[in-house]
């Protein structure tokens, strides 16, 4: 466990350090191939809509169709500045850490107009002080948002940014339905976004 | 990461913040209609002070074949689909005892904690002589003193275990080892094998290996 090197966090990592990072990583990780994973230091979390369905289909409590998922680890803000610090305004955020965010969706659904085949995708958005651009992307099962191509798309969405009164540690996601909308809601720090998504 | 000298201090705060919380309308929150085994572990966590989304103490995690795909995507953009993608969450021993503290023999498990563990392949692979096509798949275990039976099931998107045989793809009797080391969090990780990949099951110091051709 001690040799296995732990996941990194570093959401922002500039590439000229990067590179050199990953072969540092393959190297100690080729060593260590006895070892096991350790405990990632950001942790992955899985959010559902309709909230928590995994816990209402075991207690066969469904009353919606399971419609949406998402996948992504929960970095601490630890009292450093997130937004227009870790996270720079105006860059790619892989809206987590480690593995990219994944969200799958179970029947098609229409964000910012556009019909959205079901399936799974990847989510990024560009960080500004005033409003989000949320960024859904045909490439899953990627690291990060180092290999972000922009060629596959999906639909990008802005959402106005809600200020917090009381700070959230860990970053967050879920699901809020409003009227035929469900919007994954995402708090971090002193702010709170909301993507639509219409059902 | 590692959960040794602040649990005591650690439990303590979280044990007073789950009383404190018991006053408060964040009860409502949705982590307290989950099963109750689950939410007793929720409750100890960070988490009451999160009103979106509470920190689970067993952290979920991803293992995919070829191990850490998503990073050797990142190296080669050319790269073939992967084979395998399994998520599950990681309890951990926090002193307990893994058999008879934690877990029972001949009683089945859920290989991990809160969601049910999913089990993607991305191309049908073979099990035992069993061909499973590909899909998504739910893998649950009973742990018994000389082996481990190991069972995927189709249940997806389901939370704990609540067993359906009905549903069960196959089930598979795997030998188990014992490891010199003990593992505090619950671990699984693919290795590769000639063959394929084995899904390496490994807790405390037991060590069980589900061999996979493709």
């Amino acid at each position: 466990m001690e040799c296995y090197p732990e996941k990194t966090n570093e959401f922002v990592m500039k590439r000229n350090v990067f590179l050199p990072s990953l072969f540092l990583l393959f190297g100690i990780a080729s060593i260590a191939q006895s070892g096991l994973p350790a405990v990632d230091k950001s942790p992955m979390d899985m959010c559902y809509y309709p909230a928590q369905y995994p816990s209402l289909k075991t207690q066969d409590r469904i009353t919606e169709p399971l419609t949406a998922r998402v996948i992504y680890s929960r970095p601490k803000k630890e009292g450093r500045t997130i937004f227009g610090g870790v996270v720079e305004y105006g860059k790619l955020w892989r809206l987590g850490a480690n593995e990219a965010t994944e969200i799958e969706f179970y029947r098609p659904v229409i964000i910012a107009g556009k019909k959205i085949p079901k399936g799974r995708y990847t989510l990024f958005a560009i960080v500004n002080e005033k409003s989000w651009t949320f960024i859904i992307n045909k490439e899953t099962d990627v690291w990060g948002s180092f290999k972000y191509n922009q060629a596959k798309d999906v639909v990008r969405v802005i959402a106005p940014v809600q200020v917090l009164n009381e700070p959230v540690e860990s970053l967050a996601m879920t699901f809020e339905k409003q009227n035929q909308s469900i919007n994954l809601v995402i708090a971090w720090e002193n702010v709170k976004v909301a993507m639509p998504v219409s059902l | 990461m590692k959960p040794t000298n602040k649990t005591p201090f650690l439990f303590v705060l979280t044990f007073l913040l789950a009383i404190a919380c018991n006053e408060t309308p964040e009860q409502q929150e949705p982590a307290e209609q989950k099963p109750k085994p689950d939410t007793s572990e929720k409750r100890q966590s960070e988490i009451m002070i999160n009103p979106y989304a509470s920190v689970d103490i067993s952290p979920m995690d991803m293992s995919y074949f070829p191990v850490d795909y998503p990073k050797l995507k990142m190296a080669n953009a050319n790269i073939a689909p992967p084979v395998i993608r399994l998520i599950y969450s990681r309890p951990h021993l926090q002193r307990r005892a893994l058999f008879n503290g934690i877990l029972k023999y001949e009683e089945p498990w859920r290989l991990g904690a809160n969601e049910s563990s999913e089990i993607t392949f991305y191309r049908s692979v073979t099990i035992q002589g069993k061909k499973i096509p590909a899909g998504r798949y739910i893998i649950y275990g009973i742990p018994r003193q000389d082996k481990w039976t190991i069972i995927l099931n189709s249940n997806i998107d389901s939370w704990g275990l609540k067993q359906d045989s009905s549903k069960d793809i196959g089930r598979f009797d795997v030998p188990i080892s014992t490891n010199g080391v003990s593992l505090e969090y619950f671990t699984m990780v693919f290795e590769k094998t000639d063959s394929g990949a084995d899904l390496v099951i490994a807790w405390a110091d037991v060590v069980a290996r589900l061999p996979i051709k493709f």
